[in-house]
């Protein structure tokens, strides 16, 4: 008792000395969020100096907003598909990289590079790329395989693209994060394990894969947070067409507020992406803490 | 009150009050004008027509205006409307500014009110009969609320294909006049390592454009009655015109992969680069058969082929009805100022400049760009020199008289933000397969009501 008084009071003396940052840090983030929610509840074009009021409508808007749910399920899909896939290549690369290979740092140099590549600048390199005009189908044609790279153009497979760039890209992240996580296993476990009996593949499932698991979470729940926040990349790579079926919520909340000038509209699912995002992120939080008990 | 209480309260307070701070922040403050008619610092943001032209346009305007320093701020057509609101709700480093009519980007329903009333400064350019030395459009287009809010500096048309002559004279190809003569054409390109058509179709405006001229085959006007509410989307014509549009993608006009690539620019690459003999492009493209224009864009499109004769033809025949030649356009872009400039006497010079006298347009006329205002003001021909004028003079002088005559038919006027967007899922649906013709004119009636 003595000692949660003791805590708690150092932690009174210490607030005064972050409270100037704290404050214009909350100030920032708290005013721009009661500012969107405020947005939300108006018809206003970002200019006009008429704003008009209409309460909840942008919210019942969005639920009979067929586009809005496509972007929910595509939203779904590709955090699904990423997730699993660029963490499953990720743990993989870092235990390679834990055993004894050779130019060791160059592969974890190649492996990292995409992360930091911006998707501004490989953008075009993949629409070019993935275009019947490119150089997947000059290969393609030179090979005689009779392949048309369409794929950006088709509803079926443009989702599929986005996600494989996605996973070119961040794998390196997923890497990176295992790879430190597995630098804090102790050694005489996985000593232990092979005492005891338990092959490579064995010790990597029972020992290594559950004392990643913090780190595992840690990627989840950046994964969902990033997949609630795409943009840049369907932007870039499609617009989130053909017809919608590369919509994020990101690119329709951009096109809604500012092609379309419908910014309370764009508000309004401004506030239902955050309120995802923190739904996500406490279902992951809570499902962690009950695997943990 | 104990401590921790105190500290949460004042915390809250100490927010509250940066949140309120920080919305005062917000609010406009009213900026002194410190130009006047002949000095001043104009920043000029825009779309269009781009480097060097812009920059051509500010030299002739400082032959009589030197103490008017105009810079040009440039965007590309997509990023501007994010890039301008934010500048213009600031208040700062925005004195003049492209609109548009319609839906498009810049659209002068959305930016006109920051825009000041332009009535009495062209009054005094041009006098009291004002409207009748300007194109119609520039004045009803740009009228809002009774103040005309933008100055039109010249129009464009669409509806019309653009086609590499040497490419069909090479390879002995009919340039096409109707739907089997076009699909012809295609495959012989085809059989010779070219596409025949390009469009790119992954960017929805210019899919209106061709989709607009296939209507206006069909049955002449139904598509801007449409858009005026005076028949329905779900007519027949309309339907028959999906029909048709969806054709192209089947009958293999369209390039395989249209609906992944953008017009601009990867179709106009394609094309600059004659690697494609035929694009759905309108006046805008004029100015491509001007030598220096055209080598400057086929070097944006990394080629190092020499300038071709490219020209103008109708859209093909492809309803079978007899109707051609039809031609739909607005005002390309306006000069607006902003009613918060700290430079609004300058850059109004310069807008009413650029808009209305007889040197700015000249200008503009010459460009090819567009086709000017000021109805005084026509191309130059003697000035004018085209990559093959022996081929290239004749059609592009038809095709531009056609263009100014072309009558009531806006292009993007008449289509507001909702019913664009619309219009692109439509079609970009249709040609994809997921809509049929007859679901998306539902889908395109529905919109149009409840925009209403």
């Amino acid at each position: 008792m003595k000692n949660n008084y003791t805590s708690r009071s150092t932690a009174m003396n210490g607030l005064p000395w972050i409270l100037p940052a704290f404050i214009f840090v909350a100030g920032l983030i708290y005013y721009s969020i009661f500012y969107t929610f405020k947005l939300s509840t108006l018809d206003w074009n970002g200019l006009d100096p008429i704003q008009t009021t209409v309460g909840m409508n942008n919210y019942d808007k969005a639920i009979s907003d067929w586009i809005f749910w496509k972007a929910i399920k595509n939203t779904v899909v590709f955090f699904l598909v990423t997730f699993f896939i660029q963490n499953f290549l990720g743990f993989i690369f870092a235990a390679i990289l834990h055993s004894d290979v050779k130019l060791a740092t160059l592969h974890k140099c190649l492996i990292f590079i995409p992360t930091i590549l911006a998707p501004a600048t490989m953008a075009p390199v993949f629409r070019l790329l993935f275009s019947p005009q490119g150089m997947l189908q000059d290969l393609f044609d030179t090979l005689h395989l009779g392949i048309t790279v369409d794929w950006l153009a088709s509803p079926d497979s443009a989702l599929l693209i986005l996600m494989i760039v996605t996973v070119w890209q961040f794998t390196g992240m997923s890497f990176i994060l295992y790879y430190a996580a597995m630098s804090q296993i102790d050694k005489e476990m996985l000593e232990a394990s092979h005492l005891d009996g338990a092959g490579k593949f064995r010790a990597l499932l029972s020992i290594v894969l559950p004392n990643c698991k913090s780190t595992t979470v840690s990627l989840a729940m950046l994964g969902i947070i990033g997949a609630l926040k795409t943009f840049d990349v369907p932007y870039l790579i499609t617009t989130g067409g053909p017809n919608h079926a590369t919509e994020f919520l990101g690119t329709y909340i951009f096109k809604q507020g500012i092609r379309q000038s419908h910014l309370g509209y764009a508000a309004a699912i401004s506030v239902m992406l955050l309120l995802l995002a923190i739904c996500g992120a406490i279902l992951i939080n809570r499902a962690n803490k009950g695997g943990e008990k | 009150m104990k401590k921790s209480k105190v500290v949460v309260v004042s915390l809250v307070a100490l927010m509250l009050a940066m949140t309120s701070a920080l919305t005062g922040c917000g609010s406009s403050k009213k900026t002194e004008d410190t130009s006047s008619e002949t000095k001043g610092e104009v920043m000029w943001w825009g779309w269009t027509p781009g480097s060097p032209t812009n920059e051509k346009y500010i030299a002739e305007f400082n032959k009589e205006y030197p103490d008017i320093k105009v810079t040009w701020k440039q965007t590309s057509i997509d990023a501007y409307d994010a890039a301008l609101k934010p500048a213009l709700a600031n208040g700062k480093g925005v004195d003049a500014f492209e609109v548009s009519a319609g839906s498009g980007n810049g659209g002068i329903q959305v930016f006109g009110g920051q825009a000041i009333d332009l009535t009495d400064a062209v009054k005094k350019a041009l006098g009291e009969d004002y409207k009748d030395k300007l194109n119609e459009a520039s004045i009803t287009t740009m009228t809002v609320n009774g103040q005309l809010k933008a100055l039109g500096v010249g129009t464009v048309y669409s509806g019309n294909l653009w086609i590499n002559k040497d490419l069909f004279d090479k390879y002995n190809v009919k340039i096409p006049t109707n739907l089997a003569e076009w699909k012809a054409a295609c495959e012989i390109f085809e059989k010779n390592g070219i596409y025949g058509f390009v469009q790119g179709a992954g960017q929805g405006a210019f899919n209106i454009d061709t989709f607009h001229a296939i209507a206006d085959n069909v049955s002449p006007g139904n598509f801007t009655k449409a858009t005026r509410g005076e028949i329905q989307w779900s007519d027949d014509s309309i339907v028959k015109a999906l029909e048709l549009w969806k054709g192209l993608f089947d009958d293999g006009i369209m390039q395989k992969g249209a609906l992944g690539l953008q017009q601009y620019p990867e179709a106009n690459n394609l094309f600059m680069s004659q690697k494609a003999a035929m694009v759905m492009m309108g006046s805008w493209y004029t100015s491509n058969a001007l030598p220096d224009a055209m080598k400057s864009a086929i070097e944006s499109a990394a080629s190092k082929e020499e300038p071709f004769t490219m020209i103008p033809i109708q859209f093909p025949d492809i309803a079978g009805t007899g109707n051609t030649g039809s031609m739909f356009g607005d005002l390309d872009y306006s000069t607006a100022v902003s009613a918060t400039s700290s430079n609004m006497k300058a850059a109004t010079t310069f807008a009413v400049w650029l808009g209305t006298s007889q040197s700015g347009q000249q200008i503009i006329a010459d460009s090819l760009n567009v086709v000017p205002s000021l109805k005084t003001a026509t191309p130059d021909w003697d000035n004018v020199k085209l990559v093959n004028p022996e081929q290239q003079n004749e059609p592009i002088k038809k095709y531009l008289e056609n263009a100014m005559n072309s009558g009531d038919n806006p292009r993007f006027g008449g289509i507001n933000a909702d019913m664009n967007q619309a219009l692109m899922d439509v079609l970009a649906g249709v040609a994809g397969g997921t809509i049929t013709p007859s679901n998306g004119a539902a889908q395109l009636a529905k919109t149009q009501a409840d925009s209403e």
